[in-house]
């Protein structure tokens, strides 16, 4: 069990996981990192850590999988290609699996124009996609990029990320297909506020085959206040909260805003589980961490199983 | 073309200021075509000079002349005669010009006078948007004719990457989604499915792989 | 002449702002012909008038204009540089003066880049109901203009405290 991805084997078994999304601190501070996995043990299969989310500078990814790891929980190691050549993406990779980290979710990454360091280069060498195919491909031949052979390959469990809201709708689905065909055996998606507009993708996916190779895991995220809800609504792109949310949350008083959005999030989730070929849900508490565990009890998603050691 | 803008007068006062006899040199070419470098431009940032000066009480002799192109030797070299007389050119060509000309008279400071900015299109008047790389591999017969590198902000090959917002770059609303484009383009020809195929990663190795590059073509040569 | 002044006298003289009509301003004027009364006779009349105060600049359409034209006018002599150019929408060539307010809007961001009133340039477009003849409008820019310093651009031998006529003054009566 030590050794071996938690998230992995609750999908494989038929479970509806639980994933959680834990940010590194804007320093040098291990205990930062630990105190906020604490609040998620023994309540999510699995903790995402984001790797230098909108393009602010804090403690790496993998230094912090690694501090988690040690700490007796399975994380998901986020990159993004927005700061590494193919070079230091694939020593990554090997470094991550060394560590005993088994689970990655490969990502394009926010600009470098979003965050603290707006002068920096933006890499991309590769593509989120061209990723996934890379791991997927050290992993299952043991060979990187142009075909050298590793002296070990590496064991992890690989996802990426999908919009269902992003433009060109139509287009959405043909990107999660090419996705899947490049490797991505699990699949965490963009926080979900318009379930009927998540319900047609849902439908889209299904009739194309996806939900029988990737494991999708419907990203929510509980909303603070009124306030937070109309800045996600207009500033964040690629993100669709519907008015009636907007209208629930500006409809009760200010103390009572976080109480309305966690309910809004558990509603959520429990329909979540009602879609054919959700098989999980990966909520992003950003900054929030504490209330993941209510949450989660609340959807009825505790205790969460037991895995039988395979 | 070559797209530049025309640093702001006071850096170049300050680039220009150790020195008595500039010659301002403008270029027909690409920067006259955006309007940053020509003759009229030239004109223009020379006079401009010439008053800041008197201002100052300043005594700088600046003088003015237009080459067709300054990137190419042939043209470079007309100022063969003159030259001797300066003791630094002002140039107003892109950054090629002005080091095909620091090439050619390498005894003699050759400043820019203009930030170079991008290989780009005249799309409308007074209106010029980047759409190439030089990557030295190119791929536009892929993509419906919009290039993923240069107009895509994240250069993704397999895009879209999920911010954009009607269209448009997350990172920019007046900025266009490259790949909106390339699958509007693509749908018109009837080649969506042509997108399906995971593009492999790019060989950047074309455009750095060597460090500047250059070509040599011997049936061009004496 | 001086031993008559008391030092006195100088120094308040010396301190009074002089009036801006005592110092010798020049107005480079470019006019679109399509201007009333606005031909070669009228032209040569207003110069003569207004003698080195004025100099007047036909053009066939205010869009004839280049930044530059203004830039040497305030280089070589002038202190200020104006068009004239025909009412809103009733250009004939159709957008010449719209491109010349674009173009005196450029030339007035580098005279502001240098430290110069971006009062140097200016555009007027004639009005359509009581259009100004070529005369008219000449004076009035010579009254708006009047409120400049001398540029500090072009090289003038000393306006004099004293009653020194200057050796390159060729000449006309002072009329002011």
């Amino acid at each position: 069990m030590k050794d071996a991805s938690r998230l992995k084997r609750v999908l494989d078994q038929g479970g509806f996981a639980v994933t959680a999304e834990c940010g590194p601190p804007k320093g040098a501070d291990a205990e930062a990192i630990l105190r906020k996995a604490e609040l998620l043990r023994n309540t999510v299969d699995a903790v995402n850590v984001t790797d230098n989310q909108t393009a602010i500078v804090r403690m790496s990814s993998l230094a912090a999988c690694s501090l988690l790891k040690a700490a007796g929980l399975d994380p998901v190691l986020q990159v993004v290609v927005r700061d590494r050549n193919r070079i230091a993406l694939q020593s990554d990779i090997l470094g991550a699996s060394a560590l005993g980290i088994r689970n990655v979710l490969c990502l394009s990454g926010d600009h470098q124009s979003f965050g603290n360091q707006p002068q920096a280069v933006g890499v991309f060498d590769l593509d989120s996609i061209q990723f996934v195919q890379v791991v997927k491909t050290m992993r299952d031949k043991g060979t990187i990029l142009g075909g050298e052979a590793l002296t070990k390959a590496p064991d992890l469990f690989v996802g990426a990320a999908a919009n269902p809201f992003g433009d060109p709708f139509s287009f959405r689905v043909v990107r999660l297909a090419k996705k899947v065909a490049a490797g991505a055996q699990f699949i965490q998606t963009q926080c979900i506020y318009n379930l009927e507009r998540f319900e047609k993708w849902m439908a889209m996916s299904r009739d194309r085959g996806l939900t029988e190779k990737t494991y999708i895991l419907g990203g929510v995220t509980p909303l603070k206040s009124a306030g937070m809800a109309r800045y996600m609504k207009k500033k964040v792109a690629g993100m669709d909260v519907p008015d009636e949310v907007l209208r629930r949350m500006e409809g009760v008083p200010a103390k009572q805003q976080a109480h309305e959005g966690i309910k809004i999030c558990v509603e959520t989730i429990q329909r979540l589980k009602e879609i054919p070929g959700v098989r999980g849900v990966h909520i992003m508490a950003i900054e929030w961490e504490d209330k993941v565990a209510e949450i989660v009890e609340r959807a009825g998603l505790l205790p969460r199983p037991v895995i039988s050691k395979q | 073309m070559i797209t530049a803008e025309r640093k702001p007068i006071d850096e170049i006062r300050a680039i220009i200021a150790p020195y008595k006899k500039v010659l301002v040199l403008g270029c027909g070419s690409c920067v006259a075509e955006c309007a940053a470098g020509g003759e009229k431009e030239r004109g223009m940032l020379a006079s401009t000079l010439r008053m800041a000066n008197k201002m100052d009480g300043k005594e700088v002799l600046i003088q003015e002349k237009t080459l067709d192109r300054q990137c190419v030797k042939d043209f470079v070299i007309l100022l063969d005669d003159i030259i001797d007389q300066y003791d630094a050119v002002l140039s107003l060509g892109c950054g090629a010009g002005v080091q095909a000309v620091a090439e050619m008279f390498s005894e003699l400071p050759v400043l820019p006078a203009l930030n170079t900015e991008f290989l780009g299109e005249t799309r409308d008047q007074g209106y010029w948007v980047e759409n190439c790389l030089g990557c030295g591999d190119c791929m536009l017969d892929d993509f419906g004719g919009v290039c993923p590198l240069a107009r895509c902000s994240k250069q993704l090959l397999n895009g879209p990457c999920g911010g954009s917002r009607e269209g448009k770059c997350e990172i920019n609303p007046e900025v266009p989604c490259a790949w909106q484009a390339i699958i509007d383009r693509l749908d018109r020809f009837g080649a969506l499915d042509r997108l399906e195929q995971i593009y492999p990663p790019k060989d950047w190795s074309r455009k750095q792989g060597g460090g500047p590059r250059k070509i040599m073509r011997e049936d061009q040569q004496r | 002449m001086e031993s008559r002044i008391s030092s006195d006298t100088k120094a308040r003289v010396a301190k009074q702002t002089r009036p801006p009509q005592a110092e010798k301003r020049t107005l480079a004027l470019f006019y679109c012909q399509n201007t009333p009364e606005s031909g070669e006779a009228v032209r040569q009349a207003l110069e003569k008038k207004h003698a080195s105060s004025l100099r007047l600049f036909p053009i066939p359409c205010s869009g004839r204009i280049e930044p530059l034209h203004l830039m040497k006018a305030l280089e070589e002599f002038a202190d200020a540089a104006y068009v004239i150019a025909c009412p809103e929408g009733a250009c004939r060539y159709f957008e010449g003066n719209t491109r010349a307010t674009k173009r005196v809007a450029l030339t007035a961001q580098m005279l502001a880049q240098i430290g110069l009133e971006k009062e140097r340039v200016g555009i007027v477009a004639n009005s359509k109901e009581t259009p100004k003849t070529l005369a008219a409008l000449a004076l009035e820019l010579l009254d708006r203009t009047a409120e400049l310093r001398p540029s500090p651009v072009l090289a003038r031998p000393n306006q004099g405290k004293g009653t020194k006529e200057k050796k390159d003054d060729h000449s006309r009566k002072k009329t002011h």
